[in-house]
């Protein structure tokens, strides 16, 4: 059913906070969710032309690079990209067939790729470009907040987490219950003033973003090349600079 | 937006077809039909014929065409879903109105039938523009002017398919003729205003809002997840140049309504009228897909932001 669910005050709202303060950027997370999705819930996520000109395929998660600021405050900012699993999707609501749903039990987008038609029509109503259509089954696929490992009960309780999660090298994404004020995720939140992305679209993400840290160690000026005055110093910084 | 033909041809043709259906019809109710157990009949099934290629055209582009039937289920809360069911729902009374014509001719009962027709085929054109209104992260749609514009696209389409019925069956478009040539100005009028409402919208979000990055005020894309296009790109990324874009607009507006109404005009003043309105209607036809096609081409993502376009 792709009308929305009526929201359960009390059940669990999982989602993820990634941390755009300490992502090296370094994809792992996105290859991870590849190779564990490559044989999840969705499987496969196919590739075309994996080893041509024009290599392309079905990830769930996509790392972009940023420059935010200008001058000296201005930084690199890593950002991986993925489902936000929105409170108010309107990638399910305009799923004509009931293949877009949201689970009432913890909020989680799925796809039922048995009932997909490949319309297309979710990843058009998606404005964080977060479901990618599989050209070979011809249905629609997207992040399932590895739900094929976070309720696994054949791994052991510390690896139910996403795949994204448990591989991240730098601890940037974190995963848990939105609606519990005590889990990590809320209090990550609460702490470090995460983010919504585009609130103005009226998607309600699920999804939080930890802004990067300002600076918070002073740093001297840096040394100055040797003007004028002693020989000694200019000869040293010309070899130096060389 | 990708401007994929099947898209393209599934909005125009269902447009031509449900508007042809609704002229039927108000032409039943005025009785302005020709006294033919026939016109009527064929006119419907023209009609019927250029709304299922349509549809046709459109189940051609899904990734599991097999299963389209289960489109119908989600009437609830999906555009698609009603604009299936509508579509499904007018077939029975179109056929019905054709079938009571030939068998007791233009009787209240086959009137009523007819404007059932009629007003299910224009709720299915109503339901094909509110798909594309109702997407929120796609500006150039998601606003007040394209439901309209997509009814009197159809209500133009049709007057169009109508008078090239009356000129080919009695050799005079008539008021048919009339007919085109106000609906055309009126088209073209509401597509103009449509055009100058999207040149004057703001993009709906910023990079720095999609990244929550907002506080540093302006941000750059530096490198791209991807060294080649995506689905994403490439079913969104479409993009296209602004001097094309107003060269087709001013083709769009000549061939689609201004020609085709003067056309139009000349005929039903009694000048060779079944040789111009075929003329009229072919470029009509050209003149709507070029004006479909720029309605995708023009429309732009906001998950694009994300790649920097
Ligand atoms: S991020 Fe996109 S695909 Fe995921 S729930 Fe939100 S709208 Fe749907
Ligand atoms: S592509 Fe599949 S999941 Fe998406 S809207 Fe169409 S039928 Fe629903
Ligand atoms: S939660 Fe799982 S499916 Fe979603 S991005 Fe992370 S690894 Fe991929």
């Amino acid at each position: 059913m792709t009308s929305l669910p009526t929201p359960d005050p009390g059940a669990k709202k999982l989602g993820l906070v990634i941390d755009l303060d300490t992502c090296v950027g370094c994809h792992a997370c996105a290859v991870n969710c590849k190779e564990w999705n490559t044989g999840g819930h969705a499987a496969p996520l196919p590739d075309y032309d994996p080893y041509g000109k024009e290599p392309d395929g079905v990830w769930f998660n996509r790392i972009h690079s940023y420059e935010a600021g200008c001058g000296e405050a201005s930084r690199t900012v890593n950002f991986p990209r993925s489902c936000l699993h929105c409170e108010n999707p309107q990638c399910v609501t305009v799923c004509p067939t009931g293949a877009s749903y949201k689970r009432v039990e913890d909020g989680i987008v799925l796809v039922d790729m048995d009932k997909c038609i490949g319309c297309k029509l979710c990843s058009w109503a998606c404005p964080y470009g977060a479901r990618e259509f599989d050209e070979l089954a011809g249905v629609m696929k997207k992040c399932t907040l590895c739900i094929d490992r976070i309720y696994n009960e054949t791994l052991p309780a510390e690896e139910r987490e996403p795949a994204c999660v448990a591989t991240c090298p730098s601890r940037a994404r974190h995963f848990g219950d939105f609606n519990d004020p005590e889990s990590k995720v809320s209090k990550l939140v609460a702490q470090r003033g995460g983010v919504e992305l585009m609130p103005e679209l009226g998607y309600k993400p699920v999804n939080r973003y930890l802004p990067p840290r300002q600076a918070q160690i002073q740093t001297a000026p840096r040394e100055r090349a040797a003007e004028g005055g002693n020989k000694l110093l200019r000869l040293l910084d010309k070899v130096l600079s060389r | 937006m990708k401007p994929a033909a099947s898209v393209l041809l599934l909005t125009t043709l269902t447009g031509f077809g449900y508007g042809l259906l609704a002229w039927l019809a108000l032409f039943a109710l005025l009785g302005l039909l020709p006294a033919s157990r026939w016109f009527m009949p064929v006119g419907v099934v023209v009609a019927l014929g250029f709304a299922a290629s349509g549809l046709i055209a459109s189940m051609l582009h899904l990734g599991r065409p097999e299963r389209a039937w289960r489109a119908f289920s989600q009437w609830r809360s999906s555009w698609l879903s009603r604009e299936g069911v509508a579509s499904l729902a007018s077939f029975p009374p179109a056929l019905g109105f054709a079938a009571l014509w030939w068998g007791m001719g233009p009787a209240p009962v086959t009137v009523i039938v007819g404007l059932v027709a009629g007003a299910l085929g224009l709720v299915t054109v109503y339901c094909t523009a509110m798909i594309y209104a109702s997407l929120k992260p796609i500006r150039q749609w998601n606003n007040k002017h394209t439901a309209p514009n997509y009814m009197l696209l159809a209500l133009f389409s049709g007057a169009m398919l109508m008078a090239l019925l009356l000129a080919c069956w009695t050799g005079q478009a008539g008021l048919a003729g009339l007919l085109v040539l106000l609906a055309g100005l009126l088209a073209a009028a509401a597509k103009l205003a449509y055009w100058r409402f999207i040149d004057t919208q703001k993009p709906l979000a910023t990079l720095a809002s999609a990244t929550g990055l907002t506080r540093y005020g302006e941000v750059r894309p530096l490198d791209a997840p991807h060294f080649t296009e995506n689905y994403v790109l490439r079913e969104m990324g479409y993009q296209i140049a602004r001097k094309h874009a107003a060269r087709l607009r001013r083709i769009t507006i000549a061939t689609a309504f201004l020609l085709p109404s003067l056309l139009a005009l000349l005929a039903g003043l009694g000048l060779v009228p079944a040789l111009l309105i075929i003329l009229a209607t072919l470029l009509t036809a050209m003149g709507l897909f070029i004006e479909r096609w720029l309605f995708f081409a023009e429309a732009t993502h906001v998950a694009t932001l994300y790649y920097g376009r």
